[in-house]
């Protein structure tokens, strides 16, 4: 009995593994102490009486899905931080490379640079203010013990503000694969060009990761929704 | 009501057993409950996990006599500050609810 209550429990958990098995232990070592305990002679009764005053699978496996989700989007709103810092070292070593090789944009598409370079100095501002917000709200709320209404609302604002952050973030990466190309073209290939391309690999990937962090959180919360509701 | 109090209850069970793992907190906490707070058992284990990820409980494994892992639990400073602050913030609801009932009597309404 105990074993099929683990079961069910460990199932209703399977959307995250490392919490399932850990709740699964812990549990385990719970019921079996419960047993143990337990006045009845009969240990089939002791089982079911253990299950029973632990109470409904699915109830208990909701309370923790919210607080696993509640960790997640903190850790979300930490590496959104990341993320952008990473890309700002990026564009950074991009450009000191450019001074030290002294490369500049030659001079029929400088005004065109221009434009760019504005449209990616104040989006990635934008990214970074926004980014910083959605971090700073998440980590002065308190960890919710119920998916209740206020606890939807207050993922709701931090979607916003980290989706809002890193479409920024893409325009700006964007707008800086746009300048390395305006910078790179009309020069023959070179060992020179590793620098820049590698930076922009790296902006890349993190823009990569930040959706795919994002898009992780929201499943995760779809999860524990499905697992509220049901 | 009960939910309500249950971070505090969890905090107060810890601080007065000490280290302990979750079957260890739910029977503290009917042994000083008289019994008194019959919630499912498994409510407590989320609430645990929540304190932890506050900051307020640490945790770490061992393995229990009977061979099986055990996640055993402690108040950190930030625990104990915690619970500090909800005792008296309970203290002061729970006095100034005293006063308001003191010289009443519940009306007895007929069999």
């Amino acid at each position: 009995m105990i074993e099929n209550y683990l079961e069910q429990l460990g199932r209703e958990l399977d959307f995250d593994r490392s919490l399932s098995r850990c709740v699964r232990q812990e549990v385990e070592d719970h019921l079996w102490e419960a047993v143990a305990a337990s006045r009845s002679g009969n240990s089939h009764e002791a089982e079911r009486q253990a299950v029973a005053n632990f109470g409904d699978a699915r109830a208990i496996a909701a309370e923790f899905a919210v607080v696993s989700l509640a960790r997640h989007t903190r850790r979300a709103g930490i590496a959104a931080v990341l993320i952008i810092v990473s890309v700002f070292i990026a564009m950074k070593a991009r450009v000191a490379w450019y001074a030290a090789m002294q490369l500049a944009i030659s001079d029929d598409v400088r005004a065109a640079g221009r434009i760019v370079i504005t449209i990616d100095r104040y989006a990635f501002l934008a990214s970074v203010v926004i980014g910083l917000g959605g971090w700073i709200y998440i980590q002065s709320r308190q960890i919710p013990a119920a998916f209740d209404p206020a606890y939807r609302r207050q993922l709701r604002r931090f979607f916003l503000l980290c989706g809002a952050a890193a479409v920024a973030l893409v325009v700006s990466v964007i707008s800086d694969a746009v300048l390395t190309a305006l910078q790179l073209s009309g020069t023959g290939l070179s060992a020179e060009f590793l620098v820049p391309i590698l930076s922009m690999a790296i902006e890349l990937g993190c823009v990569g990761i930040l959706i795919f962090r994002i898009r992780c959180v929201a499943q995760r919360a779809a999860s524990t929704a499905a697992l509220t509701h049901t | 009501m009960l939910k309500g109090h249950l971070d505090m209850i969890v905090l107060a069970a810890l601080a007065a057993a000490g280290s302990a793992h979750g079957y260890a907190v739910i029977e503290e906490i009917k042994q000083r409950s008289g019994g008194a707070f019959d919630l499912p058992e498994g409510t407590i284990y989320p609430a645990l996990h929540r304190l932890e990820q506050a900051g307020l409980l640490s945790s770490r494994w061992t393995t229990a006599d009977s061979g099986r892992r055990r996640r055993v639990y402690t108040l950190t400073k930030a625990g104990h500050r915690a619970l500090a602050e909800r005792h008296a913030v309970w203290r002061q609801f729970s006095d100034a609810i005293t006063g308001l009932l003191a010289g009443t009597r519940p009306r007895e309404t007929p069999a």
